[in-house]
């Protein structure tokens, strides 16, 4: 997999591409319009992730002009200005997903793994970890073939997780994730510990190892140790 | 009152007590013409009587003035003034009053006195009076009418560039990003009227434009480096041997940073509603809205037993962006969860015309309307960035919900209006 992270900031380019390649992506970078306008032009791409506001141009004159050149690359615009007016012009000139600065980039992972789900709708449409088995369409959880039945919350955190395998995540990045910005972070913090909680009970009910680790002052990770 | 209908009314009234005042003084005028005429008659004749009784020495009721006309009546004193007087006297033939000028005076006939009433009969000039009159009052009030209807149809076509532009002014949304459109007049003071309310409006044009750049500037300024911490920070604790001591310093850098980026989004939001940047006005029912945030948050509510209780369930509905008022209720919601305690309620009572939401919660130690300043916290939580009431507040004055905030008995109550 293929990505173009197109960002001025260097230090945030750095760390986006930084993070992607740990999971597994070809990352390059472009930090001004005709850098990336260029590679745009020179390579093609699976996903790319532009801010709007670069030296040289504006981010939505890019995604136009990709969008005519390579019309099954992934857009993820990620920028600053929250206004709908940008969210909508976005998702209206072909962009797949909108991230408002600053996010997470556990967030940004799981958000690029779930457009490239989408995108290869053809192949195989699945999730697998060891003997947990994830069917996004259906948003149904097999364990051993057994199907798993969880709540909302525990389904979007489960597959949250199968997204950042081996990292870890904050408390806030999770509780972020599941209710989105507004929500009070006292509160849901507690309400991310339950929510954990119960998804160990019932993957280790149905007979999976238990993947969820705590880290001390920060969070969680799930994986294989 | 509209501009034409208070000059009507002055011009009305006033030109009704001039043509009032006309027609009296017209009155009065050939009233007093008449008079005049028919006593300067008598007069001429009192000097006939007088020269015919110098003459004759005697006076016979026969000749010369026809009944009525004279009244000869001896006397023993006479009251020695001249007088003019109305009387009315009978028809003989019809019977009728007919109204006289009179004119008594004494005259000695052959050494008696003798009161000598000449009199001179008004009906003819009544009735000139009467045509003249009438007919000045038809005429002037034709007159009246038509200046009346005439200076109604000008001044309505003199004032309609003012209307038009006044209705352009009305329309004006500065938010739409188009600049007032006013044409050109041929009244030099209307055309510098519009030229300065284009003038004006071009420039609120682009004071608002550069306002709204500076917010959107101000907001990737900051926005930029705090996301890169936050990346930082992530990565940071992806490592695997950190100390506790270090994890904790971290998880501080990062609970920091994401505060810092909510007071930011908070207080931008703010210069937002302020700057009435959005504009897509809808009738939304708010009771409606805050069960949909109820319900979302039902497993928050699970978790700190919290009940919540309907009262009224009439549409509470009022006019906004549907953004905004989401985030209204969003707010409202936690701010009622927030200060709430465990095992506690969220009363709920929505009236067409009000909707209260309460629930129990510690003392307040500030006034309650303070609460709504930006960054008052009522408790030192620090998790909490003391702008959610701001933004309901905000959000409140800028579309015309009225919102207070009101402690009673342990109950805390928001009340909008």
């Amino acid at each position: 997999m293929k990505m173009l992270v197109i960002e001025d900031e260097k230090g945030l380019a750095e760390s986006v591409a930084a993070y992607l390649t740990r999971e597994g992506f070809v990352c390059e970078i472009a930090m001004t319009y005709a850098e990336a306008d260029e590679k745009i032009f020179l390579y093609s791409y699976d996903c790319i992730i532009v801010d709007l506001t670069l030296p040289g141009g504006d981010g939505f004159s890019l995604i136009r002009s990709l969008k005519k050149m390579a019309a099954t690359t992934g857009i993820i615009i990620i920028s600053a200005r929250d206004s709908l007016e940008d969210k909508i012009k976005g998702l209206e000139i072909g962009s797949d997903d909108y991230l408002i600065k600053p996010f997470h980039l556990s967030e940004l992972n799981a958000r690029v793994k779930s457009l490239i789900r989408r995108r290869n709708f053809g192949g195989q449409n699945e999730i697998w970890f060891r003997e947990i088995q994830v069917l996004p369409n259906a948003r149904k959880v097999f364990i051993n073939s057994q199907e798993t039945a969880l709540s909302r919350k525990e389904y979007d955190l489960l597959l949250y997780f199968l997204s950042n395998i081996d990292v870890a995540l904050t408390k806030t990045s999770i509780a972020e994730h599941l209710w989105g910005d507004h929500i009070d972070s006292a509160d849901s913090l507690d309400i991310v510990y339950s929510h954990i909680k119960n998804l160990r009970r019932k993957l280790v009910e149905k007979g999976a190892s238990d993947y969820v680790r705590s880290i001390y002052g920060i969070g969680y990770k799930f994986g294989y140790n | 009152m509209k501009l034409l209908t208070k000059t009507n009314r002055v011009y009305l009234s006033f030109s009704v007590g001039i043509y009032l005042l006309t027609a009296l003084a017209f009155y009065g005028i050939i009233k007093y013409v008449i008079y005049d005429e028919v006593e300067s008659r008598l007069l001429v004749e009192k000097r006939d009587f007088e020269t015919y009784i110098r003459v004759h020495n005697a006076w016979s009721g026969s000749c010369y003035f026809v009944e009525n006309k004279i009244g000869v009546v001896p006397v023993r004193q006479r009251t020695p003034i001249e007088d003019f007087k109305d009387t009315l006297i009978l028809n003989r033939y019809d019977h009728e009053l007919v109204p006289f000028r009179q004119l008594t005076f004494y005259a000695p006939i052959q050494g008696t006195d003798y009161r000598v009433s000449i009199r001179k009969s008004l009906i003819q000039s009544y009735r000139l009076i009467e045509v003249i009159t009438l007919s000045m009052v038809a005429f002037l009030g034709l007159l009246l009418l038509c200046s009346f209807w005439f200076q109604n149809r000008l001044s309505g076509q003199l004032w309609q560039p003012f209307y038009s532009t006044l209705s352009q002014v009305r329309g004006f949304d500065l938010s739409s990003g188009a600049t007032l459109q006013l044409e050109k007049q041929d009244i030099t003071e209307f055309d510098e009227l519009n030229d300065v309310l284009r003038k004006m409006s071009h420039q609120i044009h682009q004071d608002y434009q550069s306002l709204k750049e500076f917010t959107e500037n101000a907001s990737h300024e900051i926005q930029t480096p705090l996301a890169l911490i936050n990346a930082r920070v992530e990565q940071l604790i992806q490592s695997e041997n950190l100390t506790e001591a270090q994890s904790y310093w971290i998880d501080e850098i990062y609970r920091a940073s994401r505060r810092m980026s909510k007071v930011n989004q908070g207080l931008l939001l703010l210069a937002k509603i302020e700057n009435r940047q959005f504009s897509d006005l809808e009738r939304v029912d708010l009771y409606a809205l805050l069960q949909e945030k109820l319900t979302s948050m039902d497993e928050l509510l699970q978790y700190k037993q919290i009940q919540v209780v309907t009262k009224g369930e009439a549409p509470f509905q009022k006019s906004l962006p549907p953004l905004l008022a989401d985030l209204l209720m969003t707010n409202v919601v936690s701010n009622a969860v927030r200060h709430n305690q465990p095992g506690g309620y969220i009363r709920i009572d929505s009236q067409p015309d009000q909707l209260r939401i309460s629930n129990p919660g510690p003392d307040l130690h500030t006034l309650p309307e303070r609460l709504f300043e930006r960054f008052k916290k009522e408790t030192n939580q620090s998790e909490s960035v003391g702008l959610g009431l701001a933004i309901v507040r905000q959000i409140g004055e800028s579309y015309g919900i009225d919102i207070t905030y009101a402690f009673s008995g342990g109950t805390h109550t928001i009340c909008l209006r």
